[in-house]
C-alpha cells in the first residue's frame, strides 16, 4: 500500500501495529523464533565445544558425541537512530509523505516487530543534538515510550550523525544491532569514522538512506529556481527540467560512494524512497537482526 | 533570395522572446526549499561545461525555430543548387512531322528528336507537371515514366501536321497549370516550310517561355514525288497517270492499281513521266505511285483515285451555241465523253434528265424556258437580263481545285438565277460554283448545272478562255454525273466538309466510319485513298496525300528559328539540352523545405529537452 495512504489511516501507534502484523505474517517459519530455553536440535561434537552442553544421555547410549544445540535464550539489543533535523522535513509532492513521517512510520513498525520478537529496542533521536535517547528495553511500555518519542518535535538546523551514533552506541552495552534512519545529508566522513567504531564494538550497524524520489529524480514541476538548503541556507540556481539528467546521474554517485563506505566497513546500506513500501526496509532491517545468534 | 511576403520577415523578432525568456528567468528565479541543494552543487560543479553547452544549445534550437517559421512565412525563393529546378509546367512539343522521317548523317531525324527528348525528361523533377504534345495535337500528360513510354510509341505523320495547333495545345496544356513557371519546348528538325506562318505567329503564349531545339543535320539530296494525276478523271479501256517528280538524277518509278503494277519507268531531271496502261477492273480503286526509296520514304509514294468505266454520255442541243459543241466534240475526241443519250445540254429543260441548262441568247425565250424549268423540277428561275462588265469568281472549294489562277473572264449579260416562291421556305441543295460580285452565275443542284449567261463571246469571256474546255470536261465528268461526288484531294489532318451524296466513308483499312453530307471532319492523319459510299456503292474518293512542301530539304538553323519565333535557342548536345531546359526555371521555393527544417529543430529541441529531462539513475534495489 501507498505510504502515504497507509498514514493517514490512523495514529502512528495504530499503523505501526498494523505494519508489524502484517509484517509478521507475511514471514516465513523462522528458525529462531523461540525465547525460551528449549533443545533445538544436535550437531556433532567439535574440538573447543562447551562441554557443558555435551548430550551425555547420547554419548552413553550410542557413544555418539553429539552437542545439544537450544533456542536462543537472551534477546537482541537493538537501536534505532533516527535523523530528525529540518532536511528530513520535506516532501517533493503533497501526496508524499515527509521524510521524517516516513521514517516515524518505519521506526515505529520496526519496534513493534522487534519487541514482538522479544527483542530489547531503543531509540536515539537526533537533529543539530540528541533529542532524544531511550536505552534498548524489552518491555511493552518501551513500544508507548518510543511512539511518544516520535511524535515529539525536531527540526535542528544540522545533523550531528556521529553522536547521534556514539551515543547508540554506549546505549548499547553488549553486542548489538544499530539501525541509522537519516536522509544522510551530512558529513560522510563523520559518520564513516563512527560506524567503523561501532562496527569494532561488534555491532551489527544497518544504514537506511532516506530519499524523496524528488531529491533521487529532480523531477520538480518548477521551472528556473533559486533551489535553498533548509538546514544550511545553500543555494543553487537550475531549471529542473534541462538538468534532470545530470543530477540523477550524480545522485546515483552519491549513492554508489556511501554503498562503498558502508561495505568497506562492514555495515548495511539500503536507500530507500519515501514512496516505496514499508516492507522494503522493514525486510532489509529485519534482514540485519537475523544475522544475531 | 526573394521573398513573396517580405513582410512577415517581421516575425523574425519574435526571436527575441525566447532570448529575453532565457534572461529574465535567470534574474526572477524564485526561491524553493531543497535539502539536497549539495548534490546540485555537486553536478554543477562536475557538469558546469555540459549545462552550459545544454543551455546553449536549447537557446539557439528555439531561436533558430522563431527565426525558421519567420523566414518559411516570408516565403522566400532562392536559386538551389542542390535542391533542383523549380516545379515546372513543360509541353514537349515533338516534330513528328513527314520530314522527321529523313535518315540523316547522324541518323533519323525522329531518332533524335526523341533522344532530345528524353534527356529533357531525365532531368525533369517529381514536381513538374509535363506534357508531350505531337505535330497531329495529340496531347499526353502524365509523369516521366509514363512520357517515355509514349515518346517510343510515337511515329512519324503523313504530312506536315499543324505546327500552329500543336503550339497552341501545348501553350494552352501549361497555361492550365497551377505551377508559376510555364513553359513550351520545340524539338524539330527546323524545316523552314513548318515554321514560316502566319498561324504559327498568330499563336497565343502569353505567360509561357518558348524553347527551341534543333539537331544539327547533314541532309543528303532527297527525290519526291510531287504529283500523281489519273488522267482522264474516268478511265476507259486504258488510263494514264501523270507524275510530276522533284530529283536531280534519273530515278525508277511504278504505278500500281488496286495492288497490281499498272507500268512502271524511269523519269530524268525534268521531272515529268506519264504512267500508261490499261486497268483491268472497273469502278472506284485505289492507286498508288511510288518511286524508288531514298532518305526519305515518306514523299516517294502518292496515292490517287481512279475510276475506270465508260465516259458520260452528252447530248448537245442546238442551243447551246457553237463554242460549247466545239468543246464537246473535242472533249468526245479525247476519250472523256460520248455521245448518247445522257446529259443534256443547252437552253433547255427535261423532266428527268440531267441538264446543263444554260441562258438563252435570245430574251424572247425566256418564259419558255423557266417554263420547262418549272415542268423539269428545277427550283430556278432566270429573271431579266443585265448587262455590265463584271469578272467571273470561280468559287474554288465547290469546283473542287484552284481554276483562279490567271485573270478571270469577264461576264458582259447574264440573267439573275432567282429561286421560285414555292421553294422559299426550303433552300435546295445546291453548291454555288461560280458568281458575279455576289450573286450565283453557276449552281449545281440534283442532277441538273444552271448558268446565268449563254456560254458565247457576246455574254462572257468564258468560251474565249483557255480554260473553258477543262472547266466544261470537268463539270460534265466530274460534277453532274448523277449520283457522284467525286474525287476530293487533302493533306493529313485537314478539316473538310462530307460532300452530299455520301452517306458513309469506306477508309483505306477498310473500316467504314458513317457520315452525314455537309458535316465538317478531319481528313486521316494517315495517307491513301478512302471512299465516299452511299449504301453499298462507293460514289467517290478522298484522297490523302502528303504536303509537297515537306520534301523542301530547306532547313533553319536553331539560333534563325529561335529568333524567328522569339524563343530561347537550346543546344543540341544531349548532355547539354535538360540542364538547359531547366537552367533558367528560376529560383525555387524554399518555404516548403524552411518547415521542414522547423519539423526537424522541433525534434532537435525536443530530443535535447528530453535529454535533460530523462531520468538515466537505475532503479533502486528492493
Amino acid at each position: 500500500m501507498d505510504p502515504a495512504a497507509l498514514a493517514a489511516l490512523g495514529r502512528l501507534e495504530v499503523v505501526s501495529r498494523w505494519l508489524a502484523q502484517g509484517f509478521l505474517q507475511g514471514l516465513h517459519r523462522s528458525p529462531k523464533k523461540g525465547f525460551s530455553v528449549e533443545f533445538a536440535e544436535h550437531r556433532p561434537y567439535q574440538p573447543g565445544d562447551d562441554l557443558r552442553f555435551l548430550d551425555w544421555k547420547v554419548a552413553a547410549r550410542a557413544d555418539r558425541w553429539l552437542l545439544k544445540q537450544f533456542e536462543e535464550e537472551t534477546n537482541l539489543r537493538a537501536t534505532i537512530v533516527l535523523d530528525v533535523s529540518r532536511s528530513m522535513d520535506w516532501q517533493g509532492a503533497p501526496t508524499r509523505l515527509t521524510k521524517a513521517a516516513y521514517a516515524s512510520h518505519l521506526v515505529a513498525a520496526l519496534t513493534r516487530i522487534l519487541l514482538r520478537q522479544r527483542d530489547a529496542v531503543g531509540l536515539v533521536r537526533f537533529d543539530d543534538e540528541i533529542r532524544t535517547a531511550l536505552p534498548p528495553r524489552s518491555n511493552q511500555q518501551q513500544g508507548h515510550r518510543i511512539i511518544a518519542a516520535l511524535e515529539e518535535p525536531g527540526g535542528g538546523q544540522g545533523s550531528d550523525a556521529a553522536g547521534a551514533l556514539a551515543r547508540a552506541g554506549a546505549l548499547v552495552t553488549r553486542r548489538g544491532m544499530v539501525v541509522l534512519v537519516s536522509d544522510l545529508l551530512l558529513d560522510p566522513d563523520e559518520v564513516d569514522a563512527t560506524v567503523r567504531g561501532l562496527r569494532a564494538q561488534g555491532h551489527d550497524v544497518t544504514v537506511l538512506h532516506l530519499l524523496d524520489p524528488a531529491e533521487r529524480r529532480f523531477d520538480l514541476p518548477q521551472g528556473e529556481s533559486t533551489f535553498v538548503d533548509p538546514e544550511g541556507g545553500a543555494a543553487e540556481r537550475a531549471i529542473p527540467a534541462e538538468v534532470r539528467t545530470l543530477y540523477a546521474s550524480t545522485v546515483g554517485e552519491v549513492l554508489d560512494e556511501w554503498r562503498a563506505r558502508c561495505a568497506a566497513v562492514g555495515a548495511s546500506y539500503e536507500p530507500v524512497l519515501t514512496d516505496q513500501p514499508f516492507a522494503l526496509p522493514l525486510r532489509r532491517a529485519f534482514a540485519a537482526r537475523q544475522r544475531h545468534p | 533570395m526573394s521573398f513573396l511576403a517580405p513582410w512577415a520577415l517581421w516575425l523574425g523578432v519574435l526571436a527575441a522572446v525566447p532570448l529575453a525568456l532565457h534572461l529574465w528567468r535567470r534574474r526572477t528565479a524564485a526561491p524553493v526549499a531543497f535539502p539536497a541543494v549539495r548534490y546540485l552543487q555537486r553536478m554543477a560543479q562536475d557538469h558546469a561545461r555540459e549545462v552550459r553547452v545544454q543551455n546553449l544549445l536549447l537557446l539557439l534550437l528555439r531561436l533558430a525555430i522563431v527565426a525558421a517559421i519567420a523566414l518559411a512565412a516570408a516565403r522566400p525563393f532562392a536559386a538551389v543548387p542542390a535542391a533542383g529546378h523549380a516545379p515546372v509546367a513543360m509541353a514537349v512539343v515533338l516534330d513528328n512531322s513527314l520530314s522527321s522521317q529523313a535518315v540523316t548523317d547522324e541518323g533519323p531525324m525522329l531518332a533524335r528528336l526523341r533522344e532530345m527528348a528524353e534527356a529533357i525528361l531525365a532531368e525533369a523533377g517529381g514536381e513538374d507537371r509535363l506534357s508531350l504534345v505531337t505535330m497531329d495535337g495529340v496531347t499526353l500528360g502524365g509523369d516521366v515514366a509514363t512520357l517515355r513510354s509514349a515518346l517510343a510509341e510515337v511515329t512519324p505523320l503523313d504530312g506536315a501536321g499543324d505546327a500552329a495547333r500543336a503550339l497552341t495545345r501545348a501553350a494552352a496544356v501549361v497555361r492550365e497549370s497551377p505551377l508559376a513557371i510555364r513553359q513550351v519546348v520545340v524539338l524539330t528538325d527546323g524545316q523552314r516550310t513548318s515554321w514560316d506562318s502566319a498561324a504559327i505567329a498568330a499563336v497565343a503564349r502569353e505567360g509561357v517561355g518558348l524553347r527551341v531545339a534543333v539537331p544539327t543535320s547533314t541532309w543528303r539530296p532527297n527525290h519526291a514525288l510531287l504529283e500523281a494525276v489519273a488522267v482522264p478523271p474516268v478511265w476507259g479501256s486504258a488510263g494514264a497517270v501523270r507524275l510530276r517528280v522533284a530529283t536531280m538524277d534519273s530515278v525508277s518509278w511504278r504505278v500500281q492499281v488496286e495492288g497490281r503494277t499498272f507500268a512502271r519507268g524511269t523519269v530524268g531531271a525534268e521531272g515529268t513521266a506519264i504512267a500508261r496502261g490499261r486497268p483491268m477492273t472497273r469502278g472506284w480503286g485505289a492507286a498508288t505511285a511510288e518511286l524508288a526509296p531514298d532518305e526519305l520514304r515518306g514523299d516517294d509514294r502518292r496515292h490517287l483515285a481512279v475510276r475506270i468505266g465508260d465516259p458520260p454520255a452528252v447530248e448537245v442541243d442546238p442551243s447551246s451555241g457553237p463554242f460549247v459543241a466545239r468543246a464537246v466534240d473535242a472533249l468526245i475526241d479525247a476519250g472523256r465523253l460520248r455521245r448518247g443519250a445522257g446529259t443534256l445540254i443547252g437552253a433547255i429543260a427535261r423532266p428527268g434528265v440531267t441538264a446543263v441548262v444554260l441562258a438563252p441568247t435570245d430574251p424572247l425565250r425566256l418564259p419558255d424556258l423557266n417554263r420547262a424549268l418549272e415542268r423539269a423540277g428545277i427550283p430556278w428561275r432566270y429573271a431579266a437580263p443585265r448587262r455590265s462588265e463584271t469578272p467571273l469568281r470561280f468559287d474554288a472549294m465547290a469546283a473542287g481545285k484552284e481554276v483562279n489562277d490567271g485573270q478571270a473572264p469577264m461576264v458582259r449579260r447574264w440573267y439573275p438565277l432567282t429561286l421560285t416562291s414555292a421553294t422559299n421556305t426550303e433552300m435546295p441543295r445546291v453548291d454555288t460554283l461560280a458568281r458575279i460580285g455576289e450573286a450565283p452565275w453557276a449552281l449545281r443542284g440534283d442532277g441538273y448545272l444552271i448558268i446565268a449567261s449563254p456560254l458565247d463571246d457576246l455574254a462572257t469571256d468564258l468560251p474565249l478562255s483557255a480554260r473553258f474546255v477543262p472547266w466544261l470536261g470537268a463539270m460534265l465528268t466530274e460534277r453532274l454525273d448523277a449520283g457522284e461526288v467525286g474525287v476530293i484531294e487533302t493533306v493529313p489532318g485537314a478539316m473538310l466538309t462530307v460532300p452530299r451524296g455520301a452517306d458513309a466513308l469506306e477508309l483505306s483499312e477498310g473500316e467504314l466510319r458513317p457520315m452525314t453530307a455537309g458535316a465538317q471532319m478531319d481528313a486521316p492523319w494517315r495517307a491513301g485513298v478512302s471512299f465516299w459510299r452511299r449504301g453499298p456503292t462507293r460514289v467517290g474518293a478522298l484522297v490523302v496525300n502528303p504536303e509537297p512542301a515537306e520534301s523542301d530539304p530547306d532547313r533553319r538553323d536553331v539560333a534563325a528559328l529561335a529568333e524567328l519565333l522569339d524563343a530561347t535557342a537550346l543546344p543540341s548536345d544531349l548532355r547539354a539540352i535538360g540542364p538547359a531546359t531547366f537552367a533558367t526555371a528560376g529560383p525555387r521555393p524554399l518555404d516548403r523545405a524552411l518547415l521542414l527544417l522547423v519539423v526537424l529543430l522541433l525534434l532537435a529541441e525536443a530530443l535535447a529537452a528530453r535529454r535533460g529531462r530523462r531520468t538515466s539513475a537505475p532503479s533502486l534495489p528492493d
